[in-house]
Formats: C-alpha cells, structure tokens, sequence
C-alpha cells in the first residue's frame, strides 16, 4: 500500500468552498458582521462625541474611535457568535463524526470554517473602513504595522474566546446564546456604546483588558501611532491563551 | 529478491478477534470475532443495543477496543488511520449532512476528500437522487438523505465498506435500488459488512450472516447455514374443524409431531411433509383449509437461536 494517503490539496479547497456557501447561505450571520460596523460609524461619525485631544491626538473620532470598535464588532460577532455556532452545529449533527471517517478526519473542516471566519472578518473591516474613508475622509493608521499586529492579536483572541464557546456549548442556540452574551458583555464595558471611561472605575479598568475594549484601545492608539496600553495587549494574550486552553482541553467531537 | 512464487497471502478484508467493549458498567462487544473477506457481503445482526454498532464503530476506528484486535486490509483502523479513512467507506446510522449544501455539493466534496473515486453524478443516479441533485439536503426526505447517505459512503470508491441500517426509511423501489447497488459492490471485489435487523434483507443479500446477543457471537454461517445451525423443523400447518386421527399423521414418515391448538394444527417433522400429510387427510375425509408448508426464516433461526426477535421491537436497554 504504497498509495498516499489524508486529505488531498483539492479536498482542502473543497472543504474551504464548502464553509464559504454555508457561511453565504447562513443570511443573518453574514449580513450583521457586514452591516453593523458602519451603522457604529455612522452613528460616531454623526453625533462626534466631544473628546479631549489627549485621546484623540491630531485623529479624528472616526478614526480613534469609530474604526476601531468597528473592527472589533466585526472580530466579536464572527469569531464568538458565528463560527461557534457553526462548529456546535457540526457536532450537534454528527457532521464531525462523519467526516471523522473520511480521508479528511474532523480536524480540518473546524480549520476550513475559521478560515471563512477570518475572510469574512477581513470582508467586514474592508466595508468598514471603506465607509469610513468615503463618508468621514479617513486615513489609514500613522502605525500601520501596530495597527496590522493589533488585528492579528485581536483575532486570535476572540477566535479563541470562540472556540472555548464551541467546545462548551452543546447546542448552537446554547452557543450563539453564550456568544451574544459575550459580545453584548465585553461590548458594552468596551466601548460599543459610548466613552467607556463614563462607567464606574472599576467596571472601565475591566472592559479596557476584554478583549473588545482591549481591541478598541490598541487599534486606536496605533492609528494615533501612540504607544497602546500594555495592560490591553496582555489582555488579548492572557485571553488567547485562556480561550485556547479551555477549547483545547474541553472540546468533544461528538 | 523476488516474493517466493505460489505464496499467497490472504487477508480478509475485514478482521475482527476477540473485540471487547464496556462503558462504564455495561458490556457492548464482549469478545466478538468476525472476518469479512473481499467481494463478499456479510451481514452483523442482531437486536439493538447487542454490541452491532459498537463493533462497526471500532471497525471505522470511531472506538478503540479495550481489547482484541481490528484489522481493515490488514491495517489497524486506529493507528493507521489515514490508511484505513482512503480504503474504508462508513455510511453511519445517523445520516450526518451538513443542512446547507445541496446533495450534488455534498457529492463533490466527499469525492474531493478522496485522492481517487467514482463519478459523483452517476453514484446519485445509481441511487435514484440524479433529479435531487440541486436540492439542500435537509429539504430531502428521509428516504432520500439515506440514500444520500449512502451514496457519499461509495463515492471514494472504497475497498471495504460498512453499512450501518442501511434500508431504514427506504420505499420498496429505493430498497431496490439500495440493494443492487450493493450487489454490484460485491460483484467488484468489495467487502460489505452490513448491519441489519431485517431478516429478509439478510438473506437476500449477505453470503454469510453474524448474529449477535448480549455482545458475543452466538452464530456464524450462511443464512441457510444458521436456519439449519438452528435445528428448526419445516412445519406444515392446516386449519380444520373435524376431529384429526393425530397418531395416524404421527405414522407417516418423517413426522416428529402433531400440535393442535384450537382449529389450527401443526405437523413438524423432516423432508417433504406437505404430500403425505394432504394425501392421509384425504384419506381421513378431512376438510382442512390454509394447508401449506412453513420452511423455518432466518428470522425464527434468530429467534431460537438467542430466544427473542430480531426487530425493533426486541429492544433490550444498551
């Protein structure tokens, strides 16, 4: 038996065009992620929030701001309420199990969903910062790489936040129930609706480590291309590690 | 150096030995052995909960077996498990489609999973979903996702393929259809193991028939080989209200026994009983009505050889 054997080159381009049409044909998950961002600019844009310059630098709000927490809408509601739902939809359905025995195994068709995720999160912070650059004249970060770093360490945080959902949720209602709440609760401590630094001390100190605030302060800082706060940026670390750990250690394949 | 001619090695396709299974206080497979050599069907029966699916999930490599050993073309399905997912092709209990995608999109994907395979457009008309092609499987019926099901079990052209209740839901035609399709398999050289508790399934289908209780072998044979394994008598049976002269059928030969139960009697004995048994009751002047001769089924092989049904409702706790 000297055939070759595991998943051919094709079948990962197969599994991959196979999560992009689900993901398509899943109509609510893929419109939010792309329609809500710009709803948050739009409505940072329009009513620009009277903010000092020691936040602002010589950015606009749109950009310290807007931008920011867009990208982070875009990264929460992808990485912690659609992908988990369509893993714990995978294993509530014996999709896992049947791919299990398959040359493919398990293992890739979770690594062919984040993939989509990840398109679809850059699809969304495209749209963003497209509205963004036309209807409020932004520009790109004064730290780009800063910028671009951020995103990356955003994204493993919330797609780790996600996997942990996936591995503990048993249902996809129960993950979607768990990834709203998530996003609603990093959110609201975070900065989605309105100047986190209007809560209570402790309450802002928390929501600037979550992931979403974490997210916010990072990516605004870099468009300022201030140094970001390094208690944010180990937030992103310590929750990439916690969020990989807990789905490392409790995922179940069927 | 040249393999020394006229060595033959043959390996059954399938080879189960001693295979035992417990969760947690209960004994799935408790020492089930089991071989199914290339083009032939065998089929794995049994009532639920008897360790059928415990064993073909150890034989997809699903399980590992706390003990005894499971071999897929000689390779073990767990820890040569790449090897044995591009030769073996499951088609489970559950039919576990992804929803979203068409039955022709799911054909093209588990065709590419697999480096070779058969063409997915022809395997959906072999199984009489060509016209559903474009239709999201869970829009399909559950006749139509079986054999949906099965039909993306076949598409990497597997050398080996396990059947998990592969008729359940089907219309008589699909049944068929199901049934040629597996036929042909055989005819190609590929081993079936078929897991069944339709009788007449098994004996239409599978060259040898394994049953199964309470996790062991209890018989191992061809299906008329475990009718004959069963020791049961062909029977004839006749109703009639006249008084019958028993010891006079008890004479003739081959008769074992008469039972009367109310109207209905019963002649069991060896051979060709029903003749003789019309010719004496002619003689006797009998008016009899429903005579006819009952050759033992597989199912009541089944039935004696493990002391319950087969089907569904034999169901015992897992």
């Amino acid at each position: 038996m000297s055939a070759r054997t595991g998943l051919p080159a094709r079948g990962w381009g197969a599994l991959v065009a196979a999560e992009a049409r689900m993901v398509a044909r899943d109509t609510s998950g893929l419109v939010v992620p792309l329609l809500l961002p710009p709803l948050i600019l739009v409505m940072v844009g329009t009513t620009a929030p009277d903010l000092p310059p020691e936040v602002l630098g010589d950015r606009s709000v749109v950009e310290v701001v807007g931008l920011p927490i867009a990208c982070a809408t875009v990264l929460a509601l992808v990485g912690m309420v659609n992908v988990p739902s369509f893993v714990a939809t995978y294993r509530r359905s014996g999709v896992l199990r049947r791919l299990g025995v398959t040359p493919a195994g398990p293992a890739p068709v979770l690594l062919a969903q984040g993939i989509v995720g990840v398109a679809q999160v850059a699809a969304g912070i495209g749209v963003a910062f497209g509205v963004a650059a036309v209807a409020f004249g932004a520009g790109i970060p004064a730290a780009p790489w800063a910028a671009l770093g951020g995103l990356v360490l955003a994204t493993a945080a919330f797609f780790a936040l996600g996997a942990a959902v996936a591995a503990l949720a048993p249902t996809a209602n129960a993950a979607i129930a768990a990834g709203v709440v998530l996003f609603f609760g990093t959110g609201m401590l975070g900065g989605m609706f309105g100047d986190p630094r209007a809560l209570p001390g402790p309450l802002a100190g928390i929501g600037r480590v979550l992931p979403y605030g974490a997210t916010a302060e990072v990516l605004g800082t870099a468009w300022r291309g201030v140094a970001p706060d390094p208690g944010a940026v180990a937030g992103l670390a310590v929750t990439v590690l916690v969020g990989a750990g807990v789905a490392v250690r409790f995922f179940r394949w069927t | 150096m040249p393999p020394a001619t006229g060595t033959v090695v043959v390996v059954d396709a399938i080879e189960v030995r001693g295979l035992r299974k417990r969760y947690g206080g209960t004994t799935a497979a408790d020492g089930v052995d089991l071989t199914v050599p290339a083009g032939t069907v065998v089929g794995l029966l049994g009532p639920n909960g008897v360790g059928k699916t415990t064993t073909v999930e150890c034989v997809a490599g699903l399980r590992t077996p706390d003990s005894g050993t499971v071999r897929v073309l000689g390779l073990d399905p767990r820890r040569d498990r790449r090897a044995v997912r591009a030769v073996l092709g499951v088609q489970l209990q559950e039919a576990a489609l992804h929803d979203m995608l068409t039955a022709g999109e799911l054909m093209a994907l588990h065709r590419a999973l697999h480096r070779t395979g058969r063409d997915p457009g022809g395997l959906l008309d072999a199984v009489g979903l060509g016209a559903q092609a474009g239709i999201r499987s869970d829009r399909l019926s559950g006749g139509q996702r079986q054999r949906l099901s099965v039909a993306l079990a076949l598409v990497g052209a597997p050398r080996v393929v396990v059947l998990d209740e592969l008729t359940t839901g089907l219309d008589p035609a699909s049944r068929e259809t199901v049934l040629d399709l597996v036929r042909g398999l055989a005819a190609g050289g590929v081993a079936v193991l078929l897991v069944s508790h339709r009788m007449d399934e098994v004996e239409r289908l599978c060259d040898r028939a394994v049953l199964l209780d309470a996790g062991r072998v209890v018989a191992d044979a061809s299906p008329d080989g475990l009718v004959a394994a069963a020791g049961l008598a062909p029977r004839v049976r006749f109703r009639t209200d006249a008084v019958v002269d028993r010891s006079a059928l008890c004479a003739l030969p081959g008769v074992d026994a008469v039972t009367r139960t109310g109207h209905e009697v019963a002649v069991t004995g060896r051979g060709e009983l029903l003749g003789p048994v019309g010719a004496e009751l002619v003689r006797q002047g009998v008016v009899a009505t429903g005579l006819r001769a009952e050759r033992p089924t597989l199912d009541d092989a089944f039935l004696a050889l493990t002391g319950h049904r087969a089907g569904p409702r034999a169901e015992v706790a897992a």
